[in-house]
């Protein structure tokens, strides 16, 4: 090998050598320092079933909560949890907050019941409306006793509230649920508005809130 | 000069393997700023993956009395971090008051918790591969116990 070619060698070789070593600081610097953009933020709509609670405060903060949480992950999640009343995703009821009521009795009879309104409250304090529709169990609650009105709707399908109560007596089976609800298609389960916030939760494909 | 440049390749290629091995699970970042008088700045940048390595090197006593202090979260954590793994990309809690910020979202597979407020800045990022193989090393004992 002549001289030229060798001292040519040599700088290629060295040259590849201090590349090889720059590079891997290069890159893990980049993938650090990589900005984490709210607009990168992806939109994606697929199987998986996002439950989501949005809190906005109507105060001049305008103090915003938002929570997404895929039900797959609660699904897996909850059963890990044992403390206090809940185990393996199932909540023990103490029959001192049922108040005496047979609340799997209860449950048979709405669900046996066709359509219709339960119970309707009409006063000048405030109206409540329960009901059982397209399979759904509502709850209206219109507080008019303030000057400034508070207004609160649940909307919970019936094959989630079945689920609820398929565990053995005095306990709510919250995995059961999850899995009923993450067969329901988009919907809205919770609203309540009054002078200070607005309350959603609901149900959807997105994994980022609107 | 080739003897100085086969050796300069040699140890080139070996820092890039060392490095593309710690490297390859990333980087845990954590930052803290607190502005105030006597404050605190940290700012920690630790490869992932030398954090399970390291935890071999701690004493099994100290391991037992953290994983004993862990044992009813390590289950929960484990279960969170697993799952967490098949959302790299999303975002979990956004809490906006006007004045603090507080986000925790997965980015490009990594844990990262930003609080933004006018007396202190902590960010942190973390791989969840790193929490997932952590929980499940600190849980092993745990379980045997």
């Amino acid at each position: 090998m002549s001289d030229r070619n060798s001292r040519f060698l040599s700088k290629t070789a060295l040259i590849a050598a201090a590349a090889l070593v720059i590079w891997p600081l290069g890159t893990s610097a980049q993938s650090a320092t990589a900005p984490a953009s709210p607009t990168q933020s992806t939109t994606s709509v697929s199987k998986d079933r996002w439950l989501h609670v949005r809190v906005v405060s109507s105060d001049a903060k305008g103090e915003t909560v938002r929570v997404n949480v895929p039900l797959e992950l609660a699904e897996r999640v909850l059963p890990a949890i044992n403390k206090d009343h809940l185990h393996a995703g199932k909540v023990k009821i103490d029959d001192a907050h049922v108040h005496d009521v047979d609340l799997r009795a209860l449950v048979d009879a709405i669900r046996t019941t066709k359509d219709g309104e339960f119970v309707t409250v009409e006063s000048n304090d405030c109206d409540v409306r329960v009901a059982k529709q397209s399979n759904h169990l509502i709850v209206h609650v219109l507080d008019k006793e303030n000057s400034k009105k508070s207004e609160v709707e649940v909307k919970i399908p019936m094959k989630v509230i079945d689920a609820l109560f398929s565990a053995g007596k005095d306990e709510l089976d919250l995995v059961a649920a999850l899995h009923a609800l993450s067969a329901q298609g988009d919907t809205e389960l919770v609203s309540v508005k009054d002078h200070e916030n607005t309350v959603r939760v609901w149900l959807d494909s997105k994994n980022v809130t609107d | 000069m080739v003897l100085l440049a086969k050796a300069a390749l040699g140890l080139g290629g070996t820092l890039v393997l060392a490095g593309a091995y710690t490297m390859r699970e990333g980087v845990i970042r954590i930052d803290v700023d607190e502005f105030r008088s006597g404050g605190s700045h940290v700012h920690l940048w630790v490869p992932a993956a030398a954090v399970p390595m390291v935890l071999h090197f701690v004493g099994e006593k100290h391991l037992h009395h953290a994983c004993d202090q862990a044992r009813e979260t390590m289950p929960i954590l484990h279960a969170i971090a697993k799952e967490l793994k098949k959302y790299p990309e999303a975002e979990f809690v956004d809490v906006d008051d006007g004045d603090e910020h507080v986000r925790v979202r997965t980015h490009t597979g990594k844990l990262q918790i930003d609080i933004d407020a006018p007396d202190e800045k902590v960010h942190v990022l973390c791989p969840l591969s790193t929490i997932e193989d952590v929980t499940i090393q600190l849980g092993q004992p745990a379980s045997g116990a």
